[in-house]
C-alpha cells in the first residue's frame, strides 16, 4: 500500500485552517448548512418548542445497492438536514431505516467529505491541491480531445461504474459516455450475473415475487442469503409466516444470523447447494411428491430431468457431497413439497461461485417441481427489474458526427442496461470485463486503456485481485473519479470531483426486490461546491464544445430536477396508479402488480414454459439441463469467504466516525480448531495470505465458521489499509455473460492460510 | 393514572443490526463514540453461537435511579406522569458522579460538551405522540415501549443473565429471551 | 464507562485524606487541651488546611466545568457527593480557623467528628453499586489507612518533637493493616461475583498496585520497624506509594456495565 497519509491530506484540504476557524468561516458565509454534526444538535432542550415543529420535510430515497431501498422522509432546518426517518407510507420501509441509513445524516456532514475538485500531485501520495471545476474541466476536457486526436477515437477512455448511486438520472454518467462518442466500458457485475442468467434460461427473466408475499408462505428456504444483515426489511414478513405457522429452514456455510433466528439451519459445503437442491428434488420424484399436473402444464423437459436424476442423482451422493445429513434432506424435501405455498430465497451469496449459475438453476427446478412458481407467498426469489421501465433519458445519447469506435459483436452492459437492443450499428463502445478489471485493463490495445473515469464505484476497494488492479492503474494517464470521500479508488486518482448526496440532488428510486417507487427530492444545497454525476456531465460538456464544439452532445447546462421529470413515461404512471411523480411527494407508492411473479405462467423462454431442458443455457456454454457441476478446488488450506456485514453496503458507510463506533475494525473469524492448529488465540492479530496477496487483522475464534472455512467481510475501514480484495482473484462463475455482458465472479471459490502475525 | 414507561428488548426477535443505536445518534446527532444506546452481544455462556444474540440497551428509567440520587446538581428528574428520568443537561457540571454511579453504563461523557448524557426516552417525541427514534426504526419490532402501570408484558423477565441485577433501582426495562435454532452442521468434516 | 485514572481525585482524596489524617492525630493527642498550641501544633493544622484546600482545587480538574463548582452544593438531600464537597469545603476552613486561633479545644474536637465523617462520607461517595468489590465498607478503610499513615507521615514532618515517638508507633500499627487490608481485598475479591474477581484478578495484575504494596508499605512498615523512628524522606516514599494505590482503585476497579452480556 503506497504512501497514503491521512494527515498530510487533511492538513492540505484545510490549508491551515483550524477546525474551528472553518466551521466560524462558514458561518460567516451564511454556509452554515454545510457545518458538520457539531452544529445539528436536532433536538433543542427547550422544553416549550413541540418535537416536529419548524422542519421542512422532504423525500428521499437510499441509492445504494440494496435489497430494502428505503423510502426516507428527511426533516431541514436552517438549510441542513438535522435527522431522517423511514416513510411510514411504504408498508416495506415501515417508517425506519437500518444502522446505515440511520447514519446518513453523518454521511452527508462528514467532516471527510470532499468538498472540492482536487488534484493529486503523484497518486497515493496525499499530496492534494484543490483547483476549480473550471480548472477540473478543463484538464480532462483536454485530456479526452487530446485521445481523439491520437487514437482516433475515444476507446482509450474507459468508464467503470456499479452500484454506488442507484438514483435513475445518474445513468447520466454512461449518457456522457456515449455523448463523448464511442468509448471503453467495464460491463457486466460482479453482484448476481450467474444467477441472472440462470433464471433467465429457466423462466426467461429474474423476476422474484413481492417480498411481502412472505407472510403468506408456509415454508422458507433462506437458501445462502442473510436477511437479518442484508434486508432486515424482509424479516418482519419472515416472522410473520412463522408466527402463522410456517417453517424457516436457512442453508448456509456460516451460522449467520438470519440462521440463529431460523427453525433448522444446515451448514453447507460452499458451492455444493446444486448437489444438495438436486438431491431433494430427487427424494421428491422418488417419492411423487413433485406436482405433476403443474409441470405437464407448464414445464418443458421435465421427463428428461427426471431422468438425469435417476441416473445421476441419490440422496446419499448429496448428503456427502454437501455435508448435510441425508435423513434431513429427505424430511424437509417433503416438509417442502408439502407446504403449500413454499419458496427459496436464493442468495447471491450463494452462486459467487464457478458453479453458482448452475446451483441456481437446481433450486429453481427444486421450486418448479414442487409447483410453486407462479404462486403468492411461492417462487424462487432472486430479484427482479419489473419497476425499472424509465425512459433513461439520461442515459440514452447519441454520439457526436462521425464517430469513431469498436467493431464487433455488441452485448448488453450489464443487467441495467435497458438501452441495448435497436439496429446493428456500425461502431460501438468496446466492452471489458468489469469483472476481470485489473486483466482487462493490462491486456487492452488498440488503443490501450489510457484514462479511467470511475462513478459510483470505488474499483480498489471493491474489485478483485487488488494488487493486480494496482499494477493495471500504472498504464492509465489520467485517473478521474467522482466521489465523496478519500477513499481506496481516490488514493489513485488524479483528479477527484465531488459529489452530491442523496439529499443533493432530484432523482427517483426504484428497488429490485420490493414493489415500490420512491422519489428523491433535493432537500439542501450541494455541500461545499459538489455536484451531481449529471451537473458534472454538463459541465464537461461546456468546456468540451468551448474548445471543440460539437464534441460532446451532452446538453451544457441541466436542472436535475427537469432530468429527474425526464425519466417518467405513461407506463410508470399505469403501473404505479400516478398521475405525475408530484403524487410521490405524498409518499412512497407500490407497483400494481400481481404479488406472485410468473402468476400468469407466461414465462419469457422461447417455449414459454419453464424450461427444465434449456437449449439457450447450453447455447451459453453450460448444460441444457440443471445438472450438477462440481465446485472449485481448493488451491490453498482453507476455504475463504467474503460475504457482506450488516455495517456497510460495500465500501460505504462503514468509514462514518459514527460506523467505526460501533464496529471499530475488521475480523477474521476462524473456528477453534484451526486457529488451535496454528497456535492462535482468540484476539490475536494474524496474518491471512494466499497466492493473490495478504491482509493483516484480528482474529475472533467462533464455532459459527466451519473448521475448514475463514470469513471476513468486505469494507472500508476509515484510516485502514484492510482490503479483502488482496485475497481475492477473479475467477469467473460460469454463468453471467448472456444477459450482463460478462460472467460472474467466483468470490466465494477463495481459499488461503493464516499465521499469527 | 400516571405511565411507566419502558423499553421492552425481545431478543428473540433482535437482530442484533444496531438500527435502534444509530437511530438515536440521528435524532440527537450525538458526539462519535458517544453512544446513548448500545447493542450489546450475549456471550457464549449465555447464547452460544458468538455474537447471535443482543441487548439493546440505552436507559433503564429506574423507578430510584443511582443517577438522580447521586448528582450533586440535580441535573436529573423523574417525571411524575409516565416516569421517564429526564437529564438536564445545561445544569450538568461534569463530575462524572452519574457516569460512575449507573450499573448499567447508561450516562456517557460528552468530551466536547465536558458534560454527561443519556437517553431520555426521547420524552419530547413522546410528547408530540411519537414513539422514541429507536423503536420506531427497529425494523423488526424487536424493541418496543410499554407501560409498566398497564401490568408486566407476557413471557417476559425484569433480570435476564447478562444484565446487572440491581432490584434496588428496580429499572423499567423488560426482556423477552432469544432461542436456538436446530443446527445440523457439516458431517464430512 | 471508560476506565480512567481520574488523577484530580486521586490528589483530591490522597491530599484531603492526609489532612484529615494530620488534625486526626494531632487532634486525639490534644483531646483534653484547652487551646493556647504553640508554632509546630498550629503549622500541622494550617499546613493540613493547605493541603486540604490544594486538593479541593485539584478536584475542580475533574470537573467539565468547575466554574460552576459551587452548584455541587445543591443536592445533600440524597447525594453523597453534594455532603462531600461541603463536609470538605467546612473542614478546610475549621482547620485554618484552629490553627490560626491556636487550637481551641472545641474547634479541634469538632474538626476530629467532622475529618472522620468527612472519611465516611468519601467512603459511600466512591462506592456505589455499580462497583460490586467496593460496594461496601473497603473505600472506607482504605482511606482511613491513607489518613492515617499519610497523616503519621506528613506530622512527623511538622509536628513538635514529643509527638514523634506516638507517631511511629501510630504509623506502624498503620502500614500493618494497611498491608493486611490491601493484600487481603484482592484475594476475598477473587471468590466473589463475575466483575468482583476480575477486579481482583485486575488489582493483582496491576504494577501499581504492587508499587503500592511494596513502595507504599511494606518498603515503609521495614523501615520504621528497623530505625524505630520516621525519617525525613519517608513521608514521600509513603506519598508516591499511596498514589499508586489510589490511581489503581480508579483506574482497575471493574464497573458492572463493562460485563454486560456476559454472566455476572
Amino acid at each position: 500500500m503506497s504512501g497514503w497519509d491521512r494527515t498530510r491530506m487533511e492538513r492540505t484540504l484545510e490549508n491551515g485552517v483550524t477546525r474551528r476557524g472553518f466551521l466560524k468561516g462558514l458561518a460567516l458565509t451564511g454556509a452554515a448548512a454545510a457545518a458538520p454534526c457539531l452544529l445539528l444538535r436536532a433536538l433543542s432542550a427547550d422544553a416549550n418548542q413541540r418535537f416536529g415543529e419548524g422542519y421542512q420535510v422532504f423525500r428521499n430515497a437510499c441509492p445504494r445497492n440494496c435489497y430494502d431501498t428505503c423510502s426516507i422522509k428527511s426533516y431541514v432546518k436552517d438549510g441542513a438536514v438535522r435527522f431522517v426517518e423511514g416513510a411510514p407510507e411504504s408498508t416495506y420501509t415501515h417508517g425506519g431505516l437500518c444502522v446505515k441509513g440511520n447514519s446518513y445524516v453523518r454521511y452527508a456532514y462528514s467532516p471527510d467529505r470532499i468538498k472540492y475538485p482536487m488534484v493529486q500531485d503523484g497518486r497515493g501520495t496525499g499530496r492534494w491541491k484543490r483547483i476549480s471545476w473550471d480548472e477540473a474541466m478543463d484538464r480532462i476536457a483536454k485530456k479526452i480531445l487530446e485521445l481523439k486526436q491520437q487514437d482516433g477515437s475515444l476507446l482509450g477512455l474507459a468508464l467503470t461504474k456499479y452500484s454506488g448511486n442507484f438514483g435513475i438520472t445518474n445513468y447520466g454518467v454512461e449518457g456522457l459516455m456515449s455523448s463523448l462518442g464511442y468509448t471503453t466500458r467495464l460491463v457486466g457485475t460482479p453482484c448476481w450475473p450467474a444467477g441472472i442468467d440462470a433464471q433467465n434460461f429457466d423462466m426467461g427473466n429474474m423476476w422474484c415475487n413481492d417480498p411481502e408475499d412472505m407472510t403468506q408462505s408456509r415454508y422458507i428456504i433462506i437458501w445462502g442469503a442473510n436477511p437479518a444483515w442484508c434486508s432486515v426489511h424482509s424479516m418482519k414478513y419472515i416472522y410473520a409466516a412463522r408466527e402463522a405457522g410456517a417453517k424457516i429452514v436457512v442453508v448456509d456455510p456460516v451460522l449467520t444470523q438470519t440462521a440463529a433466528k431460523a427453525d433448522e439451519f444446515w451448514q453447507v459445503v460452499p458451492g455444493s447447494d446444486g448437489a444438495l437442491a438436486l438431491g431433494m428434488c430427487r427424494h421428491l420424484l422418488d417419492l411423487g411428491l413433485h406436482d405433476a399436473g403443474w409441470l405437464k402444464a407448464n414445464a418443458l423437459g421435465f421427463d428428461a430431468f427426471a431422468a438425469y436424476l435417476r441416473e445421476n442423482v441419490t440422496v446419499e451422493w448429496a448428503a456427502k457431497t454437501s455435508g448435510v445429513p441425508a435423513e434431513r434432506i429427505r424430511a424437509v424435501a417433503e416438509e417442502f413439497a408439502r407446504a403449500k405455498p413454499a419458496t427459496i430465497w436464493i442468495g447471491y451469496g450463494m452462486q459467487r461461485h464457478v458453479n453458482g449459475g448452475a446451483s441456481v438453476r437446481a433450486i429453481d427446478a427444486l421450486v418448479a417441481m414442487t409447483g410453486n412458481i407462479g404462486k403468492v407467498g411461492g417462487g424462487a426469489r432472486y430479484g427482479h427489474l419489473q419497476t425499472w421501465g424509465f425512459n433513461y433519458h439520461a442515459m440514452i445519447r447519441k454520439p457526436p458526427e462521425g464517430s469513431k469506435g469498436f467493431v464487433g459483436a455488441a452485448g448488453p452492459k450489464g443487467e441495467f442496461d435497458f438501452a441495448q437492443g435497436g439496429a446493428a450499428v456500425k461502431y460501438t463502445d468496446r466492452a471489458l470485463n468489469i469483472n476481470k478489471t485489473a486483466q482487462e485493463i493490462l491486456d487492452a490495445k488498440d488503443p490501450a486503456v489510457r484514462m479511467l473515469w470511475v462513478s459510483c464505484k470505488n474499483v480498489l476497494s471493491q474489485d478483485f485481485d487488488r494488487n493486480k488492479l494496482l499494477q493495471a492503474f500504472k498504464k492509465l494517464e489520467l485517473v478521474v473519479v467522482a466521489d465523496h470521500f478519500f477513499n481506496q479508488t481516490v488514493e489513485q486518482a488524479d483528479i477527484v470531483l465531488p459529489v452530491t448526496t442523496l439529499f443533493e440532488e432530484w432523482t427517483v428510486n426504484v428497488s429490485y426486490w420490493h414493489y415500490w417507487l420512491s422519489l428523491n427530492e433535493q432537500a439542501v444545497k450541494p455541500l461545499f461546491e459538489s455536484k451531481s454525476n449529471i451537473e458534472i456531465a454538463a459541465a464537461l460538456s461546456k468546456r468540451l464544445n468551448e474548445l471543440a464544439p460539437g464534441s460532446c452532445t451532452f446538453p451544457t447546462q441541466l436542472d436535475t430536477r427537469e432530468w429527474m421529470e425526464k425519466e417518467f413515461n405513461k407506463k410508470v404512471y399505469e403501473l404505479f396508479g400516478i398521475q405525475s411523480w408530484e403524487d410521490l411527494r405524498k409518499g412512497p407508492v407500490k407497483a400494481r402488480m400481481p404479488q406472485a411473479a410468473w402468476s400468469d405462467l407466461k414465462f419469457g423462454t422461447p417455449s414459454k414454459k419453464y424450461e427444465f431442458t434449456s437449449d439457450l443455457c447450453a447455447k451459453n456454454g453450460n448444460n441444457a439441463l440443471p445438472v450438477y457441476v462440481e465446485g472449485r478446488k481448493p488451491y490453498d488450506k482453507l476455504r475463504l469467504l467474503t460475504p457482506h456485514s450488516k455495517f456497510n453496503i460495500h465500501s460505504q458507510f462503514q468509514n462514518l466516525d459514527w460506523m467505526m463506533g460501533f464496529n471499530p475494525a475488521p475480523v477474521v473469524y476462524v473456528h477453534p480448531a484451526a486457529a488451535a492448529e496454528r497456535a492462535i488465540k482468540d484476539g490475536d492479530t494474524v496474518r491471512v495470505f494466499n497466492k493473490t496477496g495478504e491482509v493483516r487483522l484480528t482474529a475472533r475464534l467462533t464455532a459459527n465458521v466451519a473448521r475448514d472455512t475463514l470469513l471476513m467481510y468486505e469494507g472500508w475501514y476509515k484510516g485502514l489499509a484492510f482490503n479483502c480484495q488482496n485475497l481475492v482473484d477473479d475467477t469467473p462463475a460460469d454463468m453471467g455473460k448472456f444477459k450482463t455482458g460478462a460472467p460472474g465472479v467466483a468470490i466465494h471459490d477463495q481459499f488461503a492460510d493464516l499465521v499469527r502475525a | 393514572m400516571a405511565k411507566r414507561l419502558a423499553f421492552l428488548v425481545d431478543a428473540k426477535r433482535c437482530l442484533g443490526c444496531f438500527t435502534c443505536a444509530m437511530a438515536c445518534k440521528n435524532q440527537y446527532a450525538t458526539e462519535p463514540g458517544v453512544n446513548w444506546r448500545e447493542v450489546y452481544p450475549l456471550q457464549a455462556d449465555i447464547y452460544p453461537h458468538h455474537e447471535r444474540a443482543f441487548y439493546s440497551l440505552a436507559c433503564n428509567h429506574c423507578e430510584k435511579p443511582a443517577c438522580l440520587e447521586v448528582c450533586p446538581v440535580q441535573a436529573y428528574s423523574k417525571r411524575e406522569k409516565d416516569g421517564i428520568v429526564v437529564h438536564h443537561q445545561e445544569k450538568c457540571i461534569g463530575c462524572g458522579n452519574c457516569i460512575r454511579s449507573c450499573p448499567y453504563g447508561a450516562p456517557r461523557y460528552n468530551p466536547v460538551e465536558k458534560r454527561a448524557e443519556k437517553c431520555s426516552l426521547c420524552h419530547e417525541r413522546i410528547d408530540a405522540g411519537l414513539q422514541p427514534a429507536c423503536v420506531q426504526s427497529c425494523p423488526v419490532a424487536a424493541l418496543t415501549l410499554i407501560d409498566l402501570a398497564a401490568g408486566e408484558p407476557d413471557n417476559s423477565v425484569q433480570f435476564p443473565p447478562g444484565y446487572p441485577k440491581m432490584p434496588a433501582l428496580n429499572p423499567a426495562t423488560r426482556f423477552r429471551q432469544a432461542e436456538l435454532p436446530i443446527i445440523h452442521r457439516r458431517e464430512d468434516i | 464507562m471508560k476506565p480512567s485514572m481520574e488523577l484530580p481525585l486521586v490528589l483530591f482524596t490522597i491530599l484531603s485524606q492526609t489532612a484529615v489524617g494530620i488534625v486526626l492525630l494531632s487532634g486525639l493527642r490534644r483531646w483534653s487541651l484547652a487551646g493556647g498550641a504553640g508554632q509546630a501544633d498550629r503549622r500541622e493544622w494550617t499546613a493540613a488546611a493547605a493541603l486540604l484546600a490544594l486538593g479541593l482545587v485539584f478536584s475542580l480538574f475533574h470537573l467539565g466545568h468547575p466554574l460552576d463548582a459551587v452548584t455541587a452544593l445543591k443536592h445533600l438531600s440524597t447525594s453523597w457527593l453534594s455532603r462531600e464537597a461541603l463536609v470538605f469545603a467546612l473542614l478546610a476552613g475549621l482547620m485554618l480557623l484552629a490553627g490560626v486561633q491556636g487550637l481551641p479545644r472545641g474547634i479541634v474536637r469538632l474538626t476530629v467528628a467532622g475529618g472522620l465523617l468527612g472519611l465516611l462520607i468519601q467512603g459511600m461517595t466512591y462506592a456505589p453499586p455499580s462497583f460490586p468489590a467496593i460496594n461496601n465498607v473497603l473505600p472506607f478503610v482504605f482511606f482511613l489507612v491513607s489518613a492515617v499513615t499519610l497523616g503519621a507521615g506528613a506530622a512527623s514532618l511538622l509536628a513538635p518533637e514529643e509527638a514523634r515517638p506516638a507517631l511511629v508507633r501510630v504509623l506502624i500499627a498503620g502500614l500493618w493493616a494497611g498491608l493486611g487490608v490491601h493484600l487481603a481485598a484482592p484475594c476475598v475479591w477473587l471468590s466473589g461475583g463475575t466483575v468482583m474477581r476480575l477486579t481482583g484478578q485486575a488489582y493483582l495484575a496491576s504494577p501499581l498496585y504492587w508499587a503500592h504494596i511494596v513502595i507504599g508499605l511494606a518498603l515503609p512498615l521495614w523501615v520504621v520497624l528497623k530505625s524505630r523512628s520516621i525519617p525525613r524522606w519517608l513521608p514521600f516514599v509513603l506519598l508516591a506509594g499511596a498514589l499508586c494505590g489510589r490511581i489503581v482503585f480508579y483506574l482497575e476497579t471493574m464497573h458492572t456495565a463493562a460485563n454486560m452480556g456476559a454472566l455476572y
